[in-house]
């Protein structure tokens, strides 16, 4: 086996299907946000720290920026635009909406993409949990009042029609 | 920011791993990448070549036996978390690597990763000391086992050599433990911190106040005898924009004082 | 979370403004479909990374891009020279020596500060830009570092621009009232030797950019970007670039926050349009977060010494006197402006009236400062906060005893302060009790035995500031008379399409502030329509021709100045319909026409209706026959709002400088550790008073991300330097913000005072997190005061402060002498 400057990367993205050749040292939210113009998953910061980036990767929740394009390949995808189908919103999008969990609008996805992790795995999260759940992610917006809020409604079905 | 220009690979054996890592001077393992893409995108250390050791799921491995609880180098943070054998085993684990930092990292971030870079704040370093851990390496000669106490050597410098690999960290029986920490808010990067176990002679160990973990055995675990010995062993902490010297030299007491009544109320 | 409204506040009205209506952002927003200005991609486009200086201060003796430009995939360079030669420096606002400085989009001869664009190269990909960037051989020379803006002055200072010889940006007396006659009057006198306030920023988690194009053909810039002040910044620009205003295309759709920190963008960007020239491609570039800490903008810091406030016995403070000196950083760009700013708000919610401030600004070798949210006047407002609780726990006086003996009432307005600042409408005391209930105030005393017992020191801090919204630039000629700059303006236009569909493009530009709702709450009641039958156009474009020379979005302004020039274009169109109606149904008049869902009618006889459809074919394809007193029916209606202000009196320094007056009242409950000074945040309230709320949701939620960046700014944010002016908080990860397990429960309650100053009775607000500074310092101190008393002198107070302060309570409370007469 030899190591590569670059390599040709798939990735199953919300579904469908890429390929393409990137450099060994290209970032997964870049592969995302440039080659894939996926652009709904953010960068925020450069240490790993907001949690803008935030997507699911082979059903984990995790930071794309932390993530070489390369160690992704082979891999299934989760980004915020594969949450709303044909424009449906998901319980926990129409919450965020009904509960103003959402300001600038710039942590919202990898903020949804967290909480949608969570209630995958915990559908009933206590105020504690939720926040834990969250506790990767950046708001310089809404001091996560409104955010906290939300994502407790989607979990209690509490959600406009 | 971003990476410099790398070269990759991802081998799918252990042999092929420690093939590749002895190939170059400038090849190094890339575990979860929690700590390492950052240093690489800020561009303080840039490896000719990555490693990666995703695809070597014998290291992902959860087991316990005779020696203890055995955790495979790679598995990670929320793997240990969610382990049933490990919440038996040695509950204190999983209790402090919850407190690492949030879920993404936890996801990805590996036991190995934590101890081999050994960044003066992490968690495992001092938690492991104190639990009396031991590491076993894997090289082209072979394999060792070192103790946690002589595994960490500096900043960012372990035992690990070049061309070897950490395979598996073991914790002996045992469960008289306590952590303690002060953080740069909460699950936050630690200011200081300090594990202790009481299963048999006082071990204190205290992390972020040298380059490894300062590891004291006091002669009680009375406040007086174990604070004095604690401020014996820890001369000279750095300071920083979160605490001088002084500031960390005093919480070092405090922390330790704490993990030893953690400890102690665990039976 | 706990909401009190008060008796007396109307309940919502059948119409749209008042109610929390679905916010029009979120369908993009939360799908991921939101078009930040990093998003949009031009075929061809290079990328830029800049080169920047590791150094605070050093003079740059050559720079040799020639290896960059030698990797393959680089497109091309600039440099400090080219910006020298090609552009004229910024304009400068301050008197001399401050207007002899000279900035340009690159550092020309010398940097600064750390961080400082020295160069710029332009490249494929944004690796290799970055690859690029390493290559560039910058040669310094090292100067000595200026970072202690009290060193700024003495004589062997390093003087950062020899064109000004001098530190100082600004100097200016201020003194109204009759402090000597104060302090002569005063029973005792405080003295308070020094306060000070941080370095800290709101932060946006999408950092600054644009990505620029130019065409060759027209001379056209357009830059897709986040510049949150669009009208000053091509002032800036296009003198500098030596082109027309009307050459530099700003568009912004959604931008991730800018408290602040995206306004004074124009050295970038000038920068990239020079690249976008040169290179002919379109040119992208994103800041990256260690560069908007180092060298995008932080917030003011300022220190206030020889602080003297004469009292009565009873608790009536007489006034103050203060010497204030300002930190700038290495190039004024908003400032001087901060130095008049603060007297917007000069005696906070207070009755004093002798006030006298030696104010001072200075620069160091630092990242330059911008408005961050809050500016000049929470610098302010903490220390009046600061004042008034040292001079009650001196004194012996209750914190909220001392406040309300001091507060301007309710009945006293609207107030005018001693430099003739108007406090429209606003009842402090009242916001008070309402924050003080909502923590449970009246059983302070047993939680803080319950904390004793658990080894805890419990402590309350109230703090109470007011966000002064809708500047009135003529201040700036209080600092420069020459200035022509004066009052304030914003643009809105609203239209009906050719189909009849209502289109409204605002001069505004939001980063998060809802603005797309909100205007077309009020277009929809104004109009008979529902919001949903409202487009709004997201962001800003130079090209819309919907904006004037102050617009954008900043200084707490858009319920009034937004609000009113939607308004005033809405009314205008509301008008020309009725007209045009009244015609084609039959020579009716307009006064007898009423909008009604979508149609004009008339009034009694619902039957003879014109849809607006109707109305915009008619006018726009179907015009043939109308008669010519409908000449100037267009149904394209574009407002100017004014505020009625005045150029103040540059002699006395006195004179109405903004509009609006918003309070916030907030309390904060703390619990410390004593051992090691490690503290929590047990309890919070926020009470807001900002008139009339159009969208009480979108109110709620300024008001907590306010609040969230007080508790950040107040605990752990801070931008400190060493003495070689590195910036020691570079990144995220030691600039620790607060993440949704930081944050204390918080409560808020609200006011409506209305304000007299405008038609709706808004004021501006969001600004607030100044009050939350205050009251997390005050419960510190209150919480150390069994502790030695200790006097919390500094706004920020991470746990190695406290622990520091609990150690050596006397140093702080040295600070501190009282003068009994």
């Amino acid at each position: 086996m030899e190591p590569v400057t670059s390599a040709v990367v798939t990735v199953t993205v919300n579904g469908e299907t890429y390929e393409r050749e990137v450099e060994a040292r290209r970032l997964l939210v870049h592969l995302i946000r440039d080659d894939l113009d996926l652009t709904g998953t953010h960068v925020g910061c450069d240490t790993g720290s907001c949690g803008a980036c935030s997507v699911i990767v082979d059903g984990e929740l995790v930071k794309s920026c932390m993530l070489l394009a390369v160690q992704a390949d082979g891999a299934t995808i989760e980004t915020v635009e594969g949450l709303a189908q044909d424009g449906e919103l998901t319980p926990l999008q129409q919450a965020f909406s009904d509960n103003h969990a959402l300001q600038c609008g710039y942590c919202t996805p990898g903020m949804l993409m967290s909480a949608t992790y969570l209630l995958r795995n915990n559908p009933e999260p206590t105020d504690a949990e939720i926040r834990k759940g969250i506790q990767g992610n950046i708001c310089r917006c809404t001091g996560y009042v409104n955010i906290v809020k939300a994502i407790d409604a989607a979990a209690r079905g509490e959600v406009s029609a | 920011m971003l990476l410099r220009e790398v070269e990759y690979a991802r081998p799918t054996s252990l042999d092929q791993a420690l093939q590749l890592l002895g190939a170059s001077d400038g090849a190094r393992a890339l575990a979860g990448g929690q700590t390492l893409v950052n240093v690489m995108k800020a561009r303080a250390a840039s490896p000719d070549v990555l490693v990666d050791l995703g695809k070597l799921d014998e290291l992902r491995t959860i087991a316990v036996s005779e020696r203890g609880l055995e955790l495979g180098a790679m598995v990670t943070y929320s793997q240990l978390i969610r382990d049933e054998q490990v919440r038996a085993a040695r509950p204190i684990l999983a209790d402090v690597c919850a407190q690492i930092a949030d879920v993404q990292v936890r996801n990805r971030g590996t036991v190995g990763g934590n101890v081999c870079s050994n960044d003066p704040t992490n968690h495992l370093p001092p938690l492991l000391c104190a639990l009396g851990a031991s590491m076993t390496i894997v090289g082209p000669g072979g394999g060792r086992t070192v103790p946690a106490e002589e595994f960490f050597l500096g900043v960012y410098m372990t035992a690990v050599g070049l061309g070897e690999l950490l395979t598996q960290i073991t914790i002996p029986p045992g469960g008289r433990d306590g952590f303690a920490s002060v953080t740069i808010g909460a699950d936050g990067t630690c200011i200081v911190n300090a594990a202790a176990n009481l299963d048999g002679e006082p071990v204190v160990a205290v992390g972020c106040v040298s380059a490894v973990p300062v590891v004291v055995r006091p002669s009680s675990t009375d406040e007086s005898p174990l604070r004095e010995s604690v401020r014996g062993a820890v001369t000279d902490p750095p300071g920083d924009v979160h605490a001088s010297s002084e500031y960390r030299r005093h919480l070092a007491e405090v922390v330790a004082v704490r993990a030893v009544r953690q400890a102690s109320e665990r039976s | 979370m706990t909401t009190i409204a008060p008796e007396g506040v109307e309940a919502p009205q059948k119409g749209f403004v008042g109610q929390s209506v679905p916010r029009k952002e979120d369908k993009r927003l939360v799908q991921g479909q939101g078009v930040f200005f990093d998003d949009v991609k031009r075929h061809g486009m290079g990328y830029v990374h800049f080169v920047r200086s590791p150094y605070a201060h050093a003079r740059i003796r050559s720079i040799d891009v020639s290896a960059a430009l030698a990797l393959e995939g680089v497109y091309g360079t600039l440099t400090g020279d080219e910006v020298a030669i090609q552009t004229d420096p910024f304009f400068e606002m301050s008197t001399p020596p401050g207007n002899e400085i000279k900035d340009y989009a690159l550092a020309v001869g010398k940097a600064r500060f750390m961080g400082e664009p020295v160069a710029a190269v332009c490249a494929a990909t944004r690796e290799l830009a970055r690859d690029a960037a390493e290559l560039i051989e910058v040669d310094y020379e090292p100067l000595p570092v200026l970072v202690d803006p009290e060193r700024a002055q003495d004589p062997d200072a390093p003087i950062l621009h020899e064109d000004a010889g001098s530190n100082v940006v600004w100097s200016g007396l201020f003194d109204w009232g009759d402090y000597d006659a104060a302090l002569a009057e005063a029973d005792r006198v405080v003295r308070i030797e020094r306060l000070h306030f941080h370095r800290f920023s709101s932060t946006p988690l999408e950092c600054s950019g644009a990505l620029v194009e130019y065409e060759r053909a027209t001379g056209q810039w357009t830059l897709y970007c986040n510049h949150q002040m669009p009208g000053v910044g091509a002032i800036w620009m296009a003198p500098s670039l030596r082109t027309g205003i009307d050459k530099l295309r700003f568009v912004t759709h959604d931008i991730g926050g800018g408290f602040g920190n995206k306004i004074t963008l124009h050295p970038y960007f000038v920068a990239l349009c020079l690249l976008a020239r040169k290179l002919n491609r379109p040119v992208h570039w994103t800041e990256w977060r260690t560069e908007q800490h180092m060298a995008n903008t932080h917030g003011n810091e300022r220190v206030f010494l020889d602080v003297e406030v004469p009292v009565k016995a009873d608790g009536t403070m007489l006034g103050f006197r203060v010497k204030a000196i300002d930190d700038a950083g290495a190039y004024p760009r908003y400032e001087p402006l901060g130095c008049i700013i603060w007297s917007q708000v000069t005696p906070g919610c207070y009755r004093w009236r002798n006030i006298r401030v030696d104010f001072t600004q200075v620069c160091t070798n630092k990242s330059p400062t911008a408005p961050n949210r809050g500016y000049s006047r929470m610098q302010h407002l903490w220390f009046t906060e600061r004042v008034i609780d040292i001079v009650g726990q001196q004194l012996g006086i209750d914190p909220v005893e001392i406040r309300k003996r001091n507060y301007i009432r309710s009945e006293e307005m609207p107030y005018e302060t001693p430099n003739g600042c108007i406090y429209d409408s606003g009842d402090y005391a009242r916001a008070l009790d309402i924050a003080l209930d909502l923590i449970g105030y009246d059983s302070i005393d047993e939680r803080r035995r319950d904390a004793e017992a658990r080894g805890r020191l419990l402590g309350v801090g109230i703090g109470s500031t007011l966000d002064s919204g809708t500047n009135n630039f003529g201040q700036s000629q209080l600092l420069n008379p020459d200035l022509q700059f004066s009052g304030n303006n914003e643009v809105a236009t609203v239209r009906l399409d050719t189909f009849g569909e209502i289109v409204v493009t605002l001069g505004t530009v939001p980063q998060g502030q809802s603005h797309e709702t909100v205007a077309s709450q009020l277009v929809a009641e104004l109009l008979g329509v529902t919001p949903d039958d409202v487009h709004v156009r997201p962001g800003h474009d130079s090209f819309f021709n919907s904006h004037a020379g102050f617009s954008g979005t900043y200084a707490s302004q858009f319920a009034v100045t937004g609000l009113e020039a939607v308004k005033g274009a809405t009314l205008a169109l509301a008008d020309q319909i009725k007209r045009l109606a009244g015609v084609i149904l039959g020579g009716v008049d307009a006064e007898d026409i009423e909008l009604v869902d979508g149609f004009a009618r008339i009034k009694g006889n619902p039957d003879a209706a014109l849809p607006f459809m109707a109305c915009g074919a008619i006018i726009n394809a179907n015009n043939a026959g109308l008669p010519p007193e409908l000449d100037d029916v267009t149904l394209n209606c574009r407002y100017v709002y004014r505020p009625p202000f005045q150029v103040p009196d540059k002699e006395r320094k006195f004179g109405n400088l903004t509009l609006t007056y918003a309070t916030q009242i907030h309390a904060c409950v703390v619990e410390v550790d004593p051992e090691t000074g490690v503290y929590e945040i047990v309890d919070y309230a926020a009470v807001d008073d900002c008139g009339k709320r159009i969208h009480p949701q979108i109110v709620e939620g300024q008001v907590h991300g306010a609040t969230a960046h007080a508790i950040g700014a107040a605990t752990h944010e801070q931008f400190p330097y060493d003495e070689d002016g590195n910036l020691l908080t570079a990144n995220f990860y030691d600039y620790h913000v607060p993440h949704a397990m930081d944050m204390p429960p918080l409560r808020t309650g609200h006011l409506e005072s209305p304000s007299p100053m405008n038609s709706l009775g808004t004021k501006g607000m969001g600004e607030g997190g100044g009050a939350g500074v205050h009251a997390f310092c005050a419960a510190i101190q209150d919480a150390l005061r069994p502790l030695g008393a200790p006097i919390v002198d500094d706004s920020c107070n991470p746990y190695h402060r406290v622990w520091e302060t609990i150690r050596d309570p006397e140093r702080s409370r040295s600070l501190v002498r009282v003068e009994t007469r």
